[in-house]
């Protein structure tokens, strides 16, 4: 599974799953903390649409995590104040960087996961959804 | 007269900070932040979309220590941002992939994708509810249990929609248009110099002070400027932001996802007459671009106005001059410089004083001279 994927699935999805996966390299692999998890920006670049051109509307707080395992790093970011969650996303990301074997088994409970997520959105999707206007013609 | 160094203040200044955190707490009760972001998500959004730094904790943190003053709240998260290091840029984000929670148009009855109104306050009665006085926690727990019972079995994952202006640049009516990717200016690196550039002027009104930007665009329509514009589609909704590796950067699928934004979006219509060959005239729209965090549909509305008011610079109305609109709205250059007025100007109005006596003096004594010769 790529980390664009990957990476929303694991941000989106059940945070207890995520600390499990982590916990299991941890368990087994030294883990080396290359940069505690600490604050950062990013600058957003979004592209308008009147004539196409880029801009920055402003930054988003994150919090950044990097480790190595079995001598590849790993990198944790996620938007507000979550320094476990970035831990654990940089030990999941090193992870898959090392090619460890447990990545393997991870993939089914990452598309159940992205299942539970998806089924969520549509159901908040579906509240908006009533409020879209059904018009009708009046006879005059 | 020379300078004189005085001093004396500092005890005065401690007892009016602690002044100060006497009258947040006074009646002794504290309001959390968890609370402040609950309840105000408007003041909330403001903040951060004037701030330009997006995070809802630290603008609820902001305006708790501000008491609920958005002056004081973005000058304090303006403040805060500058102590924090900018790590990465985001790949560049293509608003058509918001999930929209709102969109409307007032151009078009029927739109692809149809009009959702979302959560508004357009069609409520302005009439002050006085059970919101009473309500309690276990009240809304209750009412948040209904409504999600009363939903919500749907299959739209998600709800992203086409936009108006593709609709209309298919139809001819505004012209088309290619990417362009060239890097953006910032204003927050680099002083905002004129003729400014498109993304410097983007990027200035989207921070701007929300009153500001508001009056600026009422004031074109009602004549201080040459506009006529229309709500071509305004949505409300996240965009996914995501960041390429820092040393390894691949294709979309090998960008990290971070989280979600949310922002307002808004493309105003203007009509306009170009002259096309042989001196043909032919009607067109232009479009005028607001994008803001959180929602805050008024100022992003704004916005689209004094965009396109900018990209058609006249001296006629100081609504299309770039240095009057950019070089007024922001919150903490315009708050900033009113405020230090109350600071000590002892020596300058010294000196001004000094300028009156001299001419109040000079005045009698030619009233005098007169008064000798005419005597």
């Amino acid at each position: 599974m790529k980390r664009r994927r990957r990476t929303e699935i694991l941000i989106n999805g059940s945070q207890k799953r995520v600390e499990n996966m982590a916990h299991c390299i941890k368990d087994k692999y030294q883990v080396k903390v290359v940069q505690e998890p600490e604050s950062g920006l990013v600058m957003l670049k979004v592209r308008e649409t009147s004539q196409k051109s880029l801009f920055y509307p402003g930054e988003v707080l994150v919090i950044e995590c990097k480790v190595q395992i079995e001598g590849r790093i790993g990198i944790g970011i996620v938007t507000g104040d979550q320094p476990e969650l970035s831990y654990n996303l940089a030990v999941i990301d090193a992870a898959y960087e090392a090619n460890l074997p447990e990545t393997i088994g991870w993939m089914e409970l990452l598309e159940n996961e992205e299942k539970v997520i998806q089924e969520q959105r549509a159901a908040a999707n579906q509240s908006i959804l009533k409020t879209k206007v059904n018009f009708e013609t009046m006879d005059v | 007269m020379g300078y004189i160094a005085v001093k004396g203040g500092t005890h005065a200044i401690e007892e009016s900070i602690k002044r100060l955190k006497y009258e947040r707490i006074h009646h002794g009760q504290t309001i959390e932040v968890e609370r402040i972001k609950a309840g105000m998500r408007g003041l909330v959004d403001q903040v951060m979309s004037e701030s330009s730094l997006y995070n809802e904790t630290l603008a609820a943190l902001a305006i708790k220590q501000a008491e609920g003053n958005p002056e004081e709240a973005v000058f304090l998260l303006r403040a805060y941002r500058s102590t924090v290091p900018r790590k990465h840029y985001s790949k560049v984000i293509e608003t058509e992939q918001m999930n929209v929670e709102r969109r409307i148009s007032a151009s078009f009855k029927d739109i692809p994708g149809g009009q959702i109104l979302g959560a508004t306050t357009d069609y409520t009665h302005r009439l002050l509810d006085f059970t919101l006085m009473d309500e309690t926690d276990v009240a809304v727990q209750e009412w948040l249990h209904y409504y999600q019972k009363e939903s919500f079995q749907g299959d739209e994952e998600q709800l992203t929609l086409p936009k108006v202006l593709d609709y209309l640049r298919k139809e001819g009516l505004i012209p088309p248009c290619e990417n362009n990717n060239m890097e953006p200016d910032d204003v927050t690196r680099e002083s905002l110099d004129f003729p400014s550039s498109r993304s410097q002027r983007l990027q200035i009104l989207t921070r701007g002070e929300t009153g500001a930007v508001t009056s600026l665009a009422y004031a074109v329509i009602r004549g201080y400027g040459a506009l006529h514009p229309t709500v071509g589609e305004l949505r409300v909704g996240t965009l996914p932001v995501t960041i390429d590796h820092p040393t390894d950067a691949g294709d979309e699928d090998d960008a990290y996802y971070i989280g979600e934004v949310k922002v307002t979006e808004v493309e105003m219509l203007m009509p306009v007459t170009v002259e096309k060959e042989y001196g043909k005239k032919e009607m067109e729209f232009e479009i005028g671009y607001g994008l803001v965090f959180g929602q805050n549909e008024t100022k992003a509305i704004s916005m689209g106005i004094l965009d396109n008011c900018l990209e058609h610079p006249t001296p006629d109305f100081p609504s299309h001059n770039e240095e009057f609109v950019l070089y007024h709205i922001d919150s903490v250059e315009s708050t900033g410089f009113i405020s230090h007025l109350k600071m000590p100007h002892y020596v300058t109005f010294q000196s001004k004083l000094d300028s009156v006596r001299k001419t109040k003096k000079e005045g009698t004594k030619n009233e005098e001279g007169q008064e000798v010769k005419s005597g």
